[in-house]
């Protein structure tokens, strides 16, 4: 090739491409320019009016009703930092978040578990598989809302549920699930596990059956126990699935709301009262409006930390899984 | 004694169906008590022991909440206005189950359609030509993570004061938002799916982006695209905290409007609970099994496949 030639070649190329990646940066542009449009004219007054009310004292009884943003404005009184302090101090808040990690990582583990369990005992054809299937994904096509109110039908202390450990037990059962404080949280956490074992249920099928085949026979020639090669061949390669199962679900349960909400409203005493829950009490139960926006700061940043830990592995893993599919061109 | 491999193996099957039968009882038992309650008259809502099928199904909860039939008599314990011979105030539905279920399905429907073709673009953008980074794509996920409760109060108050609080717009803005992350990261991943052939053929014959979008692309990917719709009105139609406090009395969605039985003077009506309970679900179940095969997908944001 010489030298003349490269340069005839490139020469209109290097026009075209250039256009081409204008092109691309008017259609980047046409397209994100609304999203960001939305995102600020819904999300900065968002933003800014929360610090304003964070950093004032301000009731919402003392603004009027019609005057909008001048009444807030009269209505609140600067006090610094002073929230900040208090939230830190707050024994309620402290607790509220132990609840709220406790609860989430409670049930994040037992959807797993038994989500797991299941797509291990699964994921290889059978007979019924399909209606298996199709039953154990319903839980997640209920309305959390829904699954509050049925819930307490059932929990009630003249409910089924006592009804039926009795029969089985041969015992008088008489538990109030909800209503004792030592296990009202437990007993949302298994709702929330009934809820959403059938996303753990999924993701670790669909992971279980992506997984190759020919390093599982190889093992098997090989002479490996089934155990052995569940330990150190499927369970090694399903680590992406696993964790983005765990980081999804946790994420999700960090901010659970219509159960709690539905069932409880916090109660009894506050022995529900997750983050979520106490937040919504603060703001609109007792209208404290400076407290809940100056607690809702400290959640924000919190959540956001703990979001962008999980993003951080989420990112990390989804590399390994798309090498994964990758490896498999022939699969689906 | 050593067990023959065939032993083995039913054994094993015996041991699955024992464990799955089990779960599929857990599974099945809260979703019969809904529909079985929803059946019952009102005398066996709390009766001990419970009563498991009712020997008196009745349609009554379902008139009286879907057709807003007032059938209260003395023997249900209402309250009979002694002078005039009618229902008191407080034996009368206030609930407007019609009203609710078309805001679920006018917001819902809007919202999801209006995220899938945004996502969809946005998600071709991205699998073609890489218009934002891989890391700002996981950033979009906080969209969907950082929990709503925390902004809501401000939005609250923002929303009333340029005047979209309680109404459809308002909310339909917000679950775009929140189920955007959702819709681009599935459209992205069935559009990965489709081999780049044909675009590039017809961005060589000429054809303009958007046509190329249009006609090319958008065909290719429809199922996948109306999975990712069916999947994100899954999500939105079930959300309850925004549709709780962003509406007052104009937009309550059904979620927000079978909350309100909770706290109704009625007092505790399971029935009737259980009967809008069951129309809620219906349409859910029968959407989520159309896209069963695309669940793990959708909730995993395209990250696992199948």
């Amino acid at each position: 090739m010489t030298a003349e030639q490269t340069i005839g070649e490139n020469l209109p190329l290097t026009g075209r491409a250039a256009s081409r990646a204008q092109g691309i940066r008017r259609f980047k542009w046409t397209v994100l320019t609304p999203f960001f449009a939305l995102l600020i004219f819904i999300l900065m007054p968002a933003l800014i009016a929360q610090v304003f009310f964070s950093l004032n004292h301000f009731s919402i009884f003392d603004a009027g009703d019609d005057d909008g943003w001048r009444s807030y404005l009269n209505a609140s009184e600067w006090i610094g930092l002073e929230l900040f302090i208090e939230v830190f101090n707050d024994e309620r808040f402290l607790n509220a978040c132990i609840r709220s990690l406790l609860f989430a990582s409670g049930s994040t583990l037992g959807c797993f578990i038994v989500g797991f369990g299941l797509a291990l005992l699964m994921y290889r054809p059978f007979r019924g598989q399909a209606l298996y299937y199709i039953f154990f994904i319903l839980p997640m096509l209920t309305v959390p809302i829904v699954i509050a109110y049925t819930g307490e039908m059932i929990l009630y202390q003249n409910g089924p549920l006592n009804d039926i450990l009795s029969r089985i037990t041969g015992m008088r059962i008489d538990a109030q699930f909800l209503y004792k404080k030592e296990i009202a949280l437990t007993t949302i956490a298994f709702l929330e596990v009934w809820n959403w074992t059938p996303f753990s249920f999924i993701i670790m099928m669909a992971g279980l059956a992506a997984l190759p085949q020919e390093p599982q026979e190889a093992a098997k020639i090989l002479g490996a126990s089934k155990w052995r090669i569940f330990w150190e061949i499927q369970l090694p390669l399903l680590r992406p699935v696993i964790l983005l199962c765990l980081i999804l679900r946790f994420l999700e349960s960090m901010a659970e709301f219509p159960k709690t909400w539905g069932l409880l409203q916090g109660g009894p005493g506050s022995a529900t009262e997750t983050i979520p829950v106490y937040i919504f009490i603060t703001t609109w139960q007792y209208f404290d409006i400076s407290y809940g926006a100056a607690l809702s700061y400290v959640v924000l940043i919190l959540m956001v930390a703990i979001v962008w830990a999980g993003i951080y592995f989420l990112q990390r893993e989804k590399k390994n899984l798309d090498e994964m599919y990758f490896a498999r061109p022939d699969s689906e | 004694m050593a067990m023959t491999m065939s032993q083995k193996r039913n054994t094993f099957s015996a041991f699955r169906y024992f464990i799955l039968t089990i779960w599929l009882l857990i599974v099945a038992f809260p979703m019969f008590w809904m529909v079985g309650t929803s059946f019952k008259p009102d005398k066996e809502w709390f009766a001990w022991p419970p009563v498991y099928i009712t020997e008196n199904a009745t349609v009554r909860n379902y008139l009286i909440v879907w057709a807003n039939i007032n059938e209260y008599t003395k023997a249900d314990g209402a309250h009979i206005d002694e002078k005039t011979g009618e229902l008191s105030q407080y034996t009368q539905s206030l609930q407007r189950p019609w009203v609710a279920l078309r805001n679920s399905t006018i917001i819902a429907g809007i919202a999801t359609t209006l995220a899938v073709l945004f996502g969809g673009v946005l998600a071709y953008g991205v699998s073609r030509h890489n218009i934002i980074s891989e890391g700002k794509m996981f950033q979009l996920l906080m969209l969907r993570m950082v929990p709503p409760i925390v902004l809501i109060a401000p939005i609250s108050l923002w929303y009333r004061q340029i005047g979209l609080l309680d109404t459809i717009t308002g909310l339909v803005l917000l679950y775009f938002l929140t189920s955007l992350p959702y819709a681009v990261w599935m459209a992205k991943s069935f559009i990965d799916e489709v081999p780049r052939e044909m675009e590039q053929a017809a961005e060589i014959l000429g054809a303009s982006r958007w046509r190329t979008i249009w006609e090319i692309v958008l065909p290719l990917v429809r199922s996948g695209l109306v999975a990712t719709f069916l999947f994100i009105l899954i999500l939105t139609w079930s959300e309850y905290l925004l549709a709780l406090l962003l509406s007052k009395s104009e937009v309550l969605t059904l979620p927000v409007e079978l909350s309100k039985y909770q706290g109704s003077t009625e007092g505790r009506v399971y029935g009737r609970q259980a009967a809008l309970s069951v129309g809620i679900t219906i349409p859910l179940i029968f959407v989520g099994l159309i896209i069963r095969k695309h669940l793990a997908r959708g909730f995993s944001f395209g990250m696992v496949r199948r």
